[in-house]
């Protein structure tokens, strides 16, 4: 049955703003923990090195056609020759990186530091919502909705009849974490340690994975066909020349 | 490399600066940007903001930075107590930098103690073994000393790690060329062709180290680099013109009685003689006469 339920006004001043100022002050807070807490990490030689020979085989597949064919076919078998190119990573070696991120104890204590700066606040200020903000209909979401959100939006409404659209106030709670991402990067300026979702993006697929973008970086300069553009610019030489005289 | 509208900048603020005009500040942050090396001018006007309490303490923290900058144009003229002083008191205000640790292994290479720079260099360099300014000084140290190819093996170690370092390339391409190891030479500047296709001048340096590498197909190739640096300078790089009048020539000598195979370009060796006749006739008319004699002589 769609009724229209009169929201009192007092739970908007009451619940939704102190609840978004106080996301706000805490992601400010994690910011400057996590700038107080902050270890140098010692960049890796090995990932140094990957970084830059990427770097340069990148540079080798964009202005290709630029140097001399042989060269060209040179430097690619520098790059991607069986024995000991650089590109090359034999299928034994390709470590899974998962293994190697915890093997490095920096690192392992850097994710955790990480992670448990994002989790603990995560934790706390959803439990304190839950205890607090909960059993009341907070919020009434403009677009209508399946019967499938219910059991998440409306947790502490028990009654069944209620428009789907009426959410309690565990989804506000919901909609300022994935919402506040863009205000923060406002006020702190960028790189901020609130990127919580971006954080979570990265701990499902494993950031810098080195083997694997130098298998990427390997094929690509396999494909690269070497067309010298070098005789095209006498042409354009003589062009340029040729207006210059005039 | 510095673009037109930044050097126009440049020189505009150095002119103001020099005649009284105020704006040292803007200049010196200009330079620390650009990464000129003006080491005089630094040192005279950053000295005057240094000394005076009142622009100094209306730096702020930026005041740390202007005493690292002035320091190092104070080593580049010699005025080594100017820059022990500037040195001192970066010392005091942070005592375990690495970055105060290099300015002392600058001022020792700046006295001359190589041994002693030596020192501090490897010890910073444990402390951080990936630190890129430390491996030039190195480098730079090895050269000033005269050590040529102690200075090759340190910058092609260095490369090793850092393989995708522009500058350093060309500062590689640069001892080989002075060493007069030509194909090493090529080798580098077609690192840098690679990195930056844009840039006229590496066109220009790779097409002089084939041409001085000689055999037909170089000069051929050299060729078609005095070419496309002149397509991408407009036609206005006096030094690919004259390249091109020389290869041909030299191409024609060397291919001497086969058919000659100058079916791409034909008209190019002419049009440059044209080109440069006409700059010629510009900017230094009183030249010209020996330009054509020049030009003659080639074409026979």
């Amino acid at each position: 049955m769609a009724e229209d339920l009169v929201l009192d006004t007092a739970i908007r001043d009451w619940v939704l703003i102190p609840l978004s100022v106080v996301m706000v002050l805490i992601g400010i807070l994690r910011y400057f923990v996590s700038k107080l807490m902050l270890s140098s990490q010692l960049p890796d030689p090995k990932i140094v090195k990957e970084g830059q020979v990427i770097v340069r085989a990148r540079n080798l597949r964009a202005a290709a056609n630029f140097i001399p064919p042989k060269s060209f076919r040179s430097r690619r078998v520098y790059f991607s020759n069986e024995e000991n190119g650089l590109l090359f990573v034999p299928k034994g070696q390709a470590q899974n990186p998962q293994a190697q991120m915890f093997s490095d104890p920096n690192m392992a204590m850097d994710m955790m530091k990480k992670n448990l700066s994002m989790i603990i606040p995560q934790t706390l200020t959803f439990a304190w919502v839950n205890f607090f903000f909960s059993g009341f209909v907070a919020a009434k979401i403009p677009f209508p909705l399946t019967q499938r959100f219910r059991s998440m939006l409306q947790n502490g409404i028990d009654l069944s009849t209620v428009d789907v659209s009426y959410v309690s106030s565990r989804s506000w709670y919901f909609l300022n974490l994935f919402g506040l991402r863009g205000l923060f990067s406002l006020i702190l300026g960028e790189e901020n340690a609130t990127d919580d979702t971006q954080r979570m993006m990265q701990m499902s697929g494993f950031g810098f994975d080195p083997s694997k973008s130098l298998g990427a970086e390997k094929d690509g300069l396999d494909i690269v066909q070497h067309e010298w553009a070098l005789p095209k610019f006498e042409h354009r030489a003589e062009a340029a020349l040729k207006k210059l005289i005039k | 490399m510095v673009s037109k509208t930044e050097e126009t900048q440049l020189n505009r603020l150095e002119n103001q600066v020099d005649n009284g005009g105020g704006g040292a500040w803007e200049y010196l942050c200009l330079v620390r940007k650009l990464k000129v090396r003006r080491s005089e001018k630094v040192l005279k006007y950053g000295l005057s903001i240094l000394n005076d309490p009142k622009k100094r303490s209306a730096l702020g923290p930026e005041e740390w930075t202007l005493y690292e900058q002035v320091a190092i144009a104070a080593m580049d003229c010699q005025c080594l107590d100017v820059a022990k002083d500037c040195i001192k008191a970066l010392q005091k205000k942070f005592p375990e930098s690495k970055r105060v640790g290099r300015l002392n292994g600058m001022l020792l290479e700046a006295k001359g103690s190589w041994g002693e720079a030596e020192k501090a260099y490897s010890s910073l360099l444990e402390d951080n073994p990936l630190d890129q300014v430390i491996h030039k000084r190195r480098v730079a140290m090895a050269k000033a000393q005269g050590n040529i190819s102690g200075a090759i093996e340190s910058l092609n170690k260095y490369l090793e790690i850092f393989m995708a370092d522009h500058e350093a390339w060309r500062e590689l391409a640069e001892i080989y060329v002075s060493l007069q190891m030509y194909k090493q030479a090529a080798f580098c500047y077609e690192e840098l062709i690679l990195s930056q296709p844009t840039v006229p001048l590496y066109h220009l340096t790779y097409a002089d180290v084939l041409y001085t590498l000689g055999g037909l197909e170089n000069l051929q190739t050299a060729k078609k680099y005095y070419a496309s640096t002149i397509d991408l300078t407009g036609g206005k790089n006096t030094r690919a013109l004259f390249g091109i009048c020389l290869c041909t020539s030299a191409v024609a000598q060397v291919s001497k009685g086969r058919n000659k195979e100058d079916k791409e370009s034909p008209e190019l060796h002419s049009l440059a003689a044209t080109a440069l006749e006409k700059d010629y006739k510009q900017r230094a008319s009183d030249k010209l006469g020996l330009l054509t004699s020049a030009l003659r002589s080639l074409k026979t």
